[in-house]
């Protein structure tokens, strides 16, 4: 029998909130962690505003020996876990062991460290690297800095898929749990802002200079942002034997490769359409169940566009509200659609659905019910959240009040895919 | 796991090109005056950077690597060598495990075929390339169409593209163990019926940033060679294979994994023989069998000697004069592709030279066939010789056991047995 999977505990580190509490009130409130870049001189690209997290201290969640062995990505997953396991009220001592797991999302790691790695290098010649940096490098320390400071000791892993990366690491965490390779799997994704990166998003021609505007006429592309969301995931029979309180239950999860271009998404929303539908039925659920849908949302023609495609073909006819919280942070890319996550489990457990702000003339493409510039309240039993990502990756999750969601071992597992081109699948599948 | 059977193969190593040229590699350094493919710097030149600047590098290259019988010669110029090894080996793997022929689905569906791939550094050429414009000249001027490389599932993503694989997409990231963790998660994703056939394993590029690191850390004086490759295995439910009449290599039927911190609070690098202790044992108790099972132990030993006592002393508490082989002494460290590897060389054990598995008939499509010399003609089965570091190894083994340690106390261990199950 499959056990249920609860979200006991979230922690969150964002340009508009530290901690559970900060970020939900601001998401509710509608505020923008927009700011001028701070961290590097953007001022000769054109652009210069993001969504950096500028109120994170690491002295305040770290101790110096984990300052000293870790960037700041890291330092925000640490932070985060650290939130979500206060969030969660578990001990210390539970997390201890070979039973729990972390496994995290990013896309770039410690791009940071990287950055500064190579800027020695390329300026001051090989030996100008300092060698204490080096190691300090690599998306795999991410999860590995987090075991250590929960006690940790089953399995590690970093999940580099880019803006779904928070998907995957979240369904993959469940999957550990309903495997029963795992009670607790702390997980959710960290990413920082570094040059390199903007100056690509600059250079893609995808960054607006001013807003993000999902879903709107004149929308001009992403703002990125940073940060990190973290998620407590437990078994039902581990929440219960330590008398935990669950704050929302993970439902299934969707995935599949567009294959069509490495940046931009289908625009037949082929793939995407798929996951989606996928992530509904593996909960035991269809279409008419889902209350809410937490976007993907980027402000990007291209990807506005093939979302509302996708939810036309998942809802057909019906008007779902959806709602962008990049409108908010910015693109957080590896962290994205970890924050996004948490801000499902928000909407679950208060009916609040966080608002898409500067949101101003509706464009016929994106023919949706935004939750337009202020927060609406309204069922909120089943959400779904939508992450469309770099290298066609699209992976969609579902979140659900506790008790909503019919047994998992109701829930249906293999299809065929619902548009397959080529010759008729070999098998399909196994259970 | 679940039981999930070895289909094809599909292997660029700096042997060359094919299951059969790595397997009869790790095989023919035995013996006097038989060299591995590490070469060592500067009187080697490496092929993809200046070496000169680095005395004492020892690296290990996939030799005069040209994709183009394999992909054709359109679109690469905006690829790496990351993607394009990544490429090959997949399109190899699909041939190989007959999924498809000639460019054409045989076997399998796009929709139902997916990738799940190891690598720990991403593409390094390409975000130095474009730090260094960023740097020397302007941010300005950094190459668009080259910038998506720099992102660390761009190989994976561009893989899924050129072989119309959309089931799933999946880069994982755990050092050196991710390759055997990627097995880990195929595992779960066939059997959730999310994909049929996974092409499931590793890549890693050589670069220059990866060799000014290992040696600015004093790496190559201990004895290390950085390798590079890709190796991709076809991986599907034993059911499945056998719906589609596919012949089976190898079949894996264990899985484990773990992580322990070091002692010291300021540490952060360190071997950790407890945590490969631990994911032996949940491996063999994963596949549901005693270590007087296991027929060799294919190791992640590389010449890097804190780590190689490290895992040496956790396989000979595991076992009892086990035979330990250590590909990794003829090609090098290949990090994130380093357990593919390794899964490689347990099938070449494995498999009788002539049988499935030798990762030869090339899936091109577009322009150019591959030469089949290049494709790996070499009869494959070959014993690994000199990479034996501990025991002897019995004819054909029928259980080997393959482990991974990483850096920083995380270790993985897979079996994998001949046949199918």
């Amino acid at each position: 029998l499959l056990p249920r999977v609860f979200v006991t505990g979230v922690g969150v580190v964002s340009s508009i909130g530290l901690g559970r509490q900060a970020f939900c009130r601001a998401l509710e409130e509608g505020r923008s962690g927009i700011s001028p870049v701070g961290s590097f001189d953007a001022s000769a690209l054109g652009r210069r505003l993001a969504g950096e997290v500028k109120e994170f201290e690491p002295s305040e969640h770290l101790t110096r020996a984990e300052r000293s062995r870790m960037g700041r990505c890291s330092a925000m997953a640490v932070a985060a876990a650290r939130m979500a396991l206060d969030d969660a009220e578990i001990d210390a001592a539970v997390t201890a062991g070979p039973r729990t797991a972390v496994i995290l999302g990013t896309t770039m790691g410690e791009a940071q460290i990287l950055g500064e790695l190579e800027h020695d290098w390329i300026t001051g010649g090989p030996l100008a690297v300092k060698r204490a940096l080096i190691p300090q490098y690599g998306s795999t320390l991410l999860p590995i800095h987090v075991a250590r400071a929960i006690g940790a000791q089953g399995t590690v892993l970093t999940l580099p898929a880019a803006c779904a990366a928070g998907n995957y690491a979240i369904g993959f965490a469940a999957d550990l749990i309903r495997a029963g390779r795992a009670d607790v799997v702390v997980t959710g994704a960290a990413e920082v802002i570094q040059q390199l990166q903007f100056s690509g998003f600059v250079r893609l021609a995808a960054m607006a200079s001013e807003r993000c505007q999902p879903f709107d006429l004149n929308r001009q592309g992403l703002l990125l942002g940073e940060g990190a969301g973290v998620l407590v995931l437990e078994s039902e029979a581990h929440v219960v034997r330590r008398n935990g309180q669950p704050r929302a239950e993970v439902g299934g999860y969707g995935l599949s490769c567009d294959a069509y271009h490495i940046t931009r998404p289908n625009p037949e929303a082929t793939g995407s359409s798929f996951a989606m539908r996928d992530a509904i039925a593996r909960s035991g659920l269809g279409p008419a169940d889902v209350d809410f849908v937490n976007a993907h949302g980027t402000g990007t023609r291209h990807n506005d566009a093939a979302e509302s495609k996708m939810m036309h073909d998942v809802f057909g006819g019906r008007r779902l509200p959806i709602s962008s919280m990049k409108s908010m942070l910015g693109h957080c890319m590896g962290a994205a659609s970890a924050l996004e996550a948490i801000g499902c489990v928000f909407t679950i457990e208060t009916g609040i659905y966080p608002p898409t702000i500067g949101y101003e003339t509706p464009d016929p493409e994106c023919d949706l019910d935004v939750v337009a510039n202020v927060a609406r309240r309204g069922k909120a039993d089943v959400v779904v959240n939508n992450s469309l990502a770099f290298g066609g990756y699209n992976a969609v999750a579902t979140f659900a009040r506790p008790g909503v969601l019919p047994s998992p071992h109701a829930w249906s597992y293999p299809r065929p895919h619902p548009r397959a081109d080529g010759p008729p699948a070999f098998s399909s599948g196994s259970s | 796991v679940t039981p999930l059977v070895v289909t094809g193969l599909g292997v660029l190593s700096p042997f060359g090109i094919g299951q059969g040229r790595f397997a009869s590699g790790i095989g023919s350094t035995a013996g006097p005056g038989r060299e591995s493919a590490c070469r060592v710097g500067p009187g080697h030149l490496a092929e993809t950077f200046d070496l000169s600047k680095y005395p004492g590098a020892r690296v290990a290259e996939v030799p005069s690597f040209d994709p183009t019988p394999y992909l054709g010669d359109k679109g690469l110029r905006s690829l790496d060598r990351l993607t394009k090894l990544l490429l090959v080996a997949t399109r190899l793997a699909l041939g190989d495990a007959g999924l498809k022929r000639d460019g054409a689905w045989v076997g399998g569906a796009p929709d139902r075929v997916g990738v799940v791939v190891s690598n720990a550094y991403g593409s390094l050429e390409a975000i130095t390339e474009l730090d260094r414009v960023a740097l020397l000249e302007d941010a300005r001027y950094i190459n668009p169409s080259r910038f998506p490389l720099t992102v660390s599932n761009s190989a994976a993503g561009y893989a899924s593209i050129w072989d119309d694989l959309r089931a799933v997409n999946v880069t994982v990231t755990d050092g050196n163990c991710g390759a055997l963790d990627a097995v880990a998660c195929a595992g779960a994703l066939i059997e959730q019926g999310r994909a049929d056939a996974l092409l499931v394993g590793g890549a890693e590029a050589m670069s220059e940033a990866l060799v000014l690191a290992f040696d600015r850390l004093g790496a190559f004086g201990d004895g290390a060679c950085i390798g590079e490759g890709a190796a991709m295995l076809a991986l599907e439910s034993p059911w499945t294979a056998r719906a589609r009449g596919a012949a089976v290599v190898c079949t894996i039927t264990g899985y484990g994994t773990a992580f322990e911190a070091p002692d010291r609070e300021t540490a952060l690098v360190h071997a950790s023989p407890r945590a490969l202790a631990r994911a032996i044992a949940e491996a063999l108790a994963d596949a549901g069998i005693g270590a007087h099972e296991v027929d060799a132990v294919v190791s992640g030993i590389s010449g890097l000697r804190a780590f190689d006592r490290a895992e040496l002393a956790a396989i000979e508490a595991a076992f009892v004069n086990p035979c330990v082989v250590a590909p990794k002494l003829a090609i090098g460290e290949t990090l994130g592709a380093g357990g593919a590897f390794g899964m490689s060389a347990a099938a070449a054990l494995m498999t009788p030279a002539g049988g499935p598995g030798q990762g030869g008939r090339p899936a091109a499509h577009g322009s150019g066939a591959a030469p089949a010399e290049a494709a790996g003609g070499v009869a494959g089965g070959a014993g690994p010789g000199r990479c034996v570091v501990r025991g002897s190894l019995r004819t054909q083994p029928r259980t080997v056991l393959v482990t991974s340690l990483g850096y920083y106390g995380n270790a993985s261990a897979l079996v994998m047995c001949a046949g199918a199950r």
